[in-house]
């Protein structure tokens, strides 16, 4: 199956002129070694619950993290590309993308908030994908109400002791540098925690209904001590970055949907013109061509507004509501996609973990990064405010 | 050359069309109008192998192409590669492989100077196989066809390993030289994508196919001696039998359906 199709170029081009041409260049490559290393290899990381790592590791090598951020010669591509083409990675495998695009959040943290110190010793192995990275902001109790945070971080002398509990962390056990969020004297601070620090200990992997291909797991920390050099930004300033960060990476969740969707609706498309009944195909029939409309035109819709916000954010507008509408479009109608491409596929949908799988991947993206109940909570915030 | 002067190498390469997308219509013949086309794929075995060579020994590598602007989209995928340099020879007239390796040649003695030149074993469409050895006999150099392996020697020469059909054998040949290659002789690389943003700033020269005509005095270039008349694809009937009954009852069906077809 390609997955840089005729539709991907013609928005590049729409969206970026010739330079579009130079951007598709880009993602074909991507796309040409996910057909070959990661593609056929998804529903055995579905079935086996992990296996990833290898194909992220060819997907690091090839650059895929520098795709986010400016290269030393000052190259720099609009975060569009980057959401495309974690779009074409989610359209081979969703955990595949899921661990990539947490991964990069870490990075972007390091990036844009860490000083030059920490850009060099830390933020360097991550785009180059040398080290593996975790985003630890998520409790036990709390997830939605990140404030209420019961890890804490302890300022002793020349390092910060943490303890607490970190839930539902992606890569967990596979990470190298966790970047974590506790409280401290002056609010809520950002820590890079490297995995050989005495006191972080990671759970068991937690079985999941889908992105069974990537790792999560709790992560502890007991009289974890980091040194001062180790926290990102200001102290008692975190919230602030947990906010931007997790705009940009909603855009990025947003098109890791776009690619589930995507290849649920492929499939469901070309089982549509291969099953018989009623002496005709399935494709035939009205109720199925309604479907395939709906399918098309949520997906469409959805690429559009990650596209949009990804505009506002390289135009360095504030971008956020944007960034939770794409989201939310593109989780639920996912979810939606999803959901018909397996009623079109009936029974077989409901048995085969190949069809079925696609929902259950999806399934999460309402939840994760945001849930879609905290995102219209900002979304219809910001337009009162503004109406005021 | 001598033996540790840098290596001057010019690969060539199609762009065609991309045969994993080609569909047929109803009477078997090819929908060429929008089908998408991408570098054949057994060049990117000859680019690997331009650039291996390079990265081993010093040099350049200079990409070739024939064709029209779409043909860009081939060879900025050879400059990610590891290609120095790229030469387009804009044509938009239908050439077949002895115009095409005409005009080549004349392109190659344009870029002279020049050690090594690599061609593929066929193009993924057409796969004649012809240019490679047609280049050499224009430039009146040594050929060596179907090469599964390289190597380097130190007096200025190149020894290989081909491919035959039921043999192996070893030649050699001093520069400059002409090869075609297997696919089996290298996985090519993929380039990151650094790279190819990198490769999308590399200028391509171009050569208008006129400027290459022959001058006064020279022989007339070859038209195309060969016209395709009709390409249609192969159509293959399946007996589509089906064996009903347990596992084991349709194995021996399907061992007895085998023995009579004189397949075991």
């Amino acid at each position: 199956m390609k997955l840089l199709r005729a539709e991907h170029k013609r928005l590049l081009k729409a969206l970026y002129g010739a330079e579009g041409e130079d951007y598709g260049r880009v993602l074909e490559a991507i796309s040409l070694l996910l057909e070959t290393s990661v593609l056929p290899h998804s529903k055995e990381f579905d079935e086996a619950a992990g296996g990833i790592a290898p194909g992220r590791r060819a997907l690091f090598d090839q650059g895929i993290c520098r795709l986010a951020f400016p290269s030393a010669e000052g190259t720099s591509l609009p975060f569009g590309v980057y959401a495309m083409a974690m779009e074409l990675v989610a359209s081979a495998d969703a955990p595949t993308a899921m661990s990539i695009g947490i991964h990069n959040t870490v990075a972007e943290g390091v990036f844009r908030f860490g000083n030059d110190d920490q850009r060099k010793r830390v933020f360097t192995d991550l785009v180059e994908g040398r080290r593996l990275g975790a985003f630890a902001l998520t409790e036990p109790s709390s997830g939605s109400d990140a404030r209420a945070m019961k890890t804490t971080a302890v300022k002793n002398g020349s390092n910060y002791t943490l303890d607490g509990s970190k839930m539902f962390i992606t890569n967990a056990g596979d990470a190298d540098i966790y970047l974590v969020f506790a409280a401290s004297a002056k609010g809520h601070s950002a820590f890079i925690v490297d995995k050989s620090t005495p006191g972080l200990s990671v759970g068991k992997d937690i079985p999941k209904l889908g992105m069974r291909g990537s790792r999560t797991a709790e992560v502890r920390f007991s009289d974890c001590s980091v040194p001062a050099g180790n926290l990102v930004g200001k102290e008692g300033e975190a919230f602030e970055y947990v906010k931007f960060l997790l705009s940009g990476s909603r855009i990025v969740m947003g098109s890791i949907c776009v690619g589930i969707a995507l290849t649920a609706y492929r499939k469901a498309l070309e089982y549509s013109k291969q099953r018989s009944l009623f002496n005709g195909e399935l494709s035939e029939l009205q109720m199925t061509r309604e479907k395939i409309a709906d399918m098309r035109t949520e997906l469409s819709s959805s690429r559009l507004l990650c596209a949009y916000a990804s505009r506002l954010k390289d135009a360095g507008v504030d971008f956020s509501s944007e960034a939770a509408q794409a989201k939310v479009a593109a989780t639920e109608s996912a979810v939606r996609v999803c959901d018909r491409a397996i009623q079109l596929f009936g029974g077989y949908g409901y048995t085969d973990p190949d069809v079925h799988r696609h929902w259950r991947d999806a399934r999460l993206l309402t939840i994760g990064e945001g849930a879609s109940e905290v995102l219209r909570m900002l979304i219809a915030g910001k337009e009162l405010a503004e109406t005021r | 050359m001598s033996g540790k002067a840098p290596l001057r190498i010019i690969v060539c390469l199609k762009h065609a069309v991309d045969e994993s997308e080609l569909r047929v219509d109803a009477s078997g013949h090819p929908i060429l109008q929008g089908a998408q086309a991408r570098m054949s794929a057994f060049d990117r075995n000859a680019v690997e192998e331009g650039v291996s060579i390079k990265e081993k020994a010093g040099g350049t590598v200079t990409a070739l192409s024939l064709g029209t602007e779409d043909v860009r989209k081939s060879i900025k995928e050879a400059l990610a590669m590891g290609c120095d340099r790229a030469i387009l020879v804009n044509s938009s007239k239908y050439l077949d492989a002895l115009a095409t390796s005409y005009y080549l040649a004349r392109a190659v003695q344009r870029a002279a100077p020049y050690d090594l030149m690599i061609c593929s074993e066929g193009a993924s469409d057409t796969y004649d196989g012809l240019v490679g050895p047609m280049l050499a006999q224009w430039l009146d150099l040594p050929f060596m066809g179907y090469v599964r392996r390289t190597e380097l020697r130190g007096d200025g020469s190149l020894q290989c390993e081909l491919a035959m059909e039921e043999s192996v054998e070893v030649v050699e040949a001093r520069f400059p030289s002409v090869i075609s290659v297997v696919s089996e002789i290298n996985s090519p690389r993929y380039p990151t994508l650094l790279q190819i943003m990198q490769a999308s700033k590399k200028p391509i020269e171009e050569f208008p196919l006129d400027s290459l005509a022959p001058g006064p005095g020279e022989a007339a270039a070859p038209e195309a001696a060969v016209r395709v008349l009709d390409t249609t694809a192969q159509s293959m009937s399946r007996k589509k039998i089906l064996f009903e009954g347990s596992p084991e009852e349709s194995a021996s069906k399907l061992l007895e359906a085998l023995k009579s077809e004189g397949v075991l």
